[in-house]
């Protein structure tokens, strides 16, 4: 596995975060406080709370004539958590996550990201809530013509950040994603799991409260994908919420964590810990 | 910094589609090179026809039989078309002065001096205050007892008539032509926008992803517009002033033009003005093609 992680890279301090867990031997620190300047607060959407990160409360999604994204979906999941979302081709998946970040709005029911209802955020806070959501995709969607620098610092640059904030940054999020001295990559000259690890790295660099992942290791071999989920797994010890859509079955049996089954639009399984499969020792979410 | 920036991925994308980059220019510059050539030339001939308009003026010649109290109230009315804005001004010229006008023009005045009388009539000489008013002005005064029998009123009635059919003409051709000109190069900056826009789908997907607000992904597509714009009008400003120093100027001083013979008033526009105006206008047309695409193709 071509982790990286004891690879020697420099230690930064962790940033408190109230419901990360206390074992430092396993969690690698994340944010240093020297790159933190405020801006999080400043355009900061979600509403403080002890809620849930994100909570569907009956949300259909319907396309037109009688194909349904969703059909009565209802469930929470916790800051803090690590979710993950299966289910075959066409169950919804993708229409959870593009709800999640407001590509699409539900046809009915509510939808609540970080307590606030999608349904009545103003057009022009669009941009703001999806600064709060760091996503990764199956395709990584890097820019082919920039190096991995400058795919990373692109997303900074985006959200209005300094010249000088922007050269802090972007090389300890790159090295905390395992890819020290590959800054000046272009993507098609990294390999598949670099890539996603660039893409990673784009997706935390704005601190986002929230990560998804619409099937993030999707395109990469079985070593390479523990290498990604692992990260992640890391990434949500520091208190990100992290939701995975997957349909690695291995990855998911292996890590033991909540589980979501959609199929045909409803959850047909919520388990509070357990494989890709239904097992009957498993405890319901 | 941010608007840095937006230059910076503005030219940044002009490199990466060229070949369209340069057809939005050269559209441009085609643009402003037929709208630089119009100007000067309608304004020149808007000028001209506004000279010649001026010169029209009424003649009302009086009768040597009318009485003073007739020649008042003649003149009475051609004050009361001054109150109401139809006439401009109106001269009394008298038998005398009419003849030592006369005597003025001629080369040989001596052969006036063999006339028994003054055969000249007096008259009002009338400008109207547009050569449009011309008409109005014979209607009311057509009946006057006043008038000479023979002479009655004189004026130039079909030059009037054909230089304002001309002159309006030229101003609503001219307003058409440029207006569909404009037209034309407005929607084809928006469609090479639309195609900047198309070639840089990934980066625009990634900007809504990572949170770029509206705007931020706007400005730089608008900054590229208006580039291809001002390139274009620049272009071919350099090109009329090549045309105007080696054609037009040279052609001016060589001929032996008619009109400025004649003194005409005509004149026409300035070309530091004129390139003011085209190259505001090449980046008007760039920002408007832009905008109106960006409106149409990038909600986000």
């Amino acid at each position: 596995m071509s982790d990286g992680q004891d690879s020697g890279r420099p230690e930064f301090t962790l940033v408190p975060v109230a419901d990360a867990p206390a074992s430092p031997d396993e969690v690698a620190p994340l944010f240093s406080e020297a790159v933190s300047d405020g801006t999080r607060q400043k355009h900061d959407i979600f509403r403080p709370g002890p809620g849930p990160m994100i909570e569907f409360r009956d949300v259909v999604k319907t396309y037109g004539g009688d194909s349904r994204g969703l059909d009565g979906v209802s469930l929470r999941v916790g800051t803090g958590e690590f979710v993950f979302l299966v289910g075959p081709s066409g169950s919804g998946k993708s229409t959870f996550i593009r709800l999640i970040i407001r590509e699409l709005r539900a046809t009915s029911g509510e939808v609540i990201v970080g307590g606030r209802d999608l349904a009545t955020l103003r057009r022009g806070k669009v941009p703001y809530l999806r600064r709060a959501i760091g996503c990764v995709f199956q395709d990584f969607r890097l820019l082919p013509d920039r190096t991995a620098a400058e795919n990373v610092a692109y997303a900074l640059q985006v959200t209005g950040h300094s010249q000088k904030n922007v050269r802090l940054r972007v090389p300890e999020i790159l090295s905390l994603v395992g890819l020290d001295g590959k800054y000046d990559r272009l993507p098609r000259e990294l390999s598949g799991g670099e890539q996603q690890r660039v893409s990673i790295a784009r997706a935390l660099v704005n601190h986002p409260r929230l990560l998804i992942a619409d099937e993030p290791t999707g395109n990469l071999d079985p070593d390479t994908s523990l290498g990604i989920m692992d990260l992640l797994l890391r990434i949500n010890r520091t208190g990100t919420t992290v939701l995975v859509a997957t349909h690695d079955q291995h990855t998911v049996d292996r890590m033991q964590m909540r589980v979501i089954a959609l199929q045909e639009g409803k959850v047909v399984r919520d388990a509070e810990s357990g494989g890709y499969h239904h097992h009957p020792s498993e405890v319901p979410a | 910094m941010k608007l840095g920036m937006f230059f910076r991925e503005a030219l940044r994308s002009i490199r990466a589609n060229a070949a369209i980059s340069v057809a939005a220019t050269v559209t441009a510059l085609i643009a402003v090179f037929i709208l630089g050539a119009f100007i000067p030339s309608f304004m020149y001939v808007r000028s001209a026809v506004d000279s010649q308009k001026a010169k029209v003026d009424v003649d009302v010649y009086i009768a040597d039989t009318a009485t003073v109290a007739q020649v008042n109230a003649l003149r009475g009315k051609i004050d009361g078309l001054r109150t109401d804005g139809t006439v401009a001004s109106a001269t009394y010229v008298s038998k005398e002065d009419a003849l030592r006008i006369m005597k003025e023009r001629l080369r040989d005045p001596s052969v006036l001096d063999e006339l028994p009388s003054n055969p000249l009539p007096a008259k009002f000489n009338v400008k109207p205050n547009d050569a449009e008013n011309a008409d109005v002005i014979v209607a009311a005064l057509k009946d006057d007892p006043a008038l000479d029998p023979t002479e009655g009123i004189v004026y130039p009635e079909s030059t009037a008539d054909r230089l304002l059919t001309a002159a309006k003409f030229v101003q609503w051709a001219g307003f058409v032509l440029i207006g569909i000109l404009l037209l034309a190069a407005i929607l084809l900056i928006g469609n090479t926008i639309r195609l900047s826009i198309f070639a840089r789908r990934r980066e625009v997907e990634v900007m809504r992803l990572v949170g770029a607000t509206n705007w931020f992904i706007r400005w730089p597509f608008m900054i590229e517009g208006v580039i291809c714009g001002l390139v274009g009008a620049i272009v071919a400003v350099a090109m009329l002033w090549g045309i105007k120093v080696g054609v037009v100027d040279a052609w001016a001083a060589g001929a032996d033009s008619a009109l400025t013979k004649t003194g005409s008033a005509a004149g026409t526009i300035a070309f530091p003005l004129l390139t003011l105006v085209l190259v505001g206008a090449g980046a008007l047309l760039g920002a408007v093609g832009s905008a109106i695409t960006l409106r149409r193709f990038l909600k986000v």
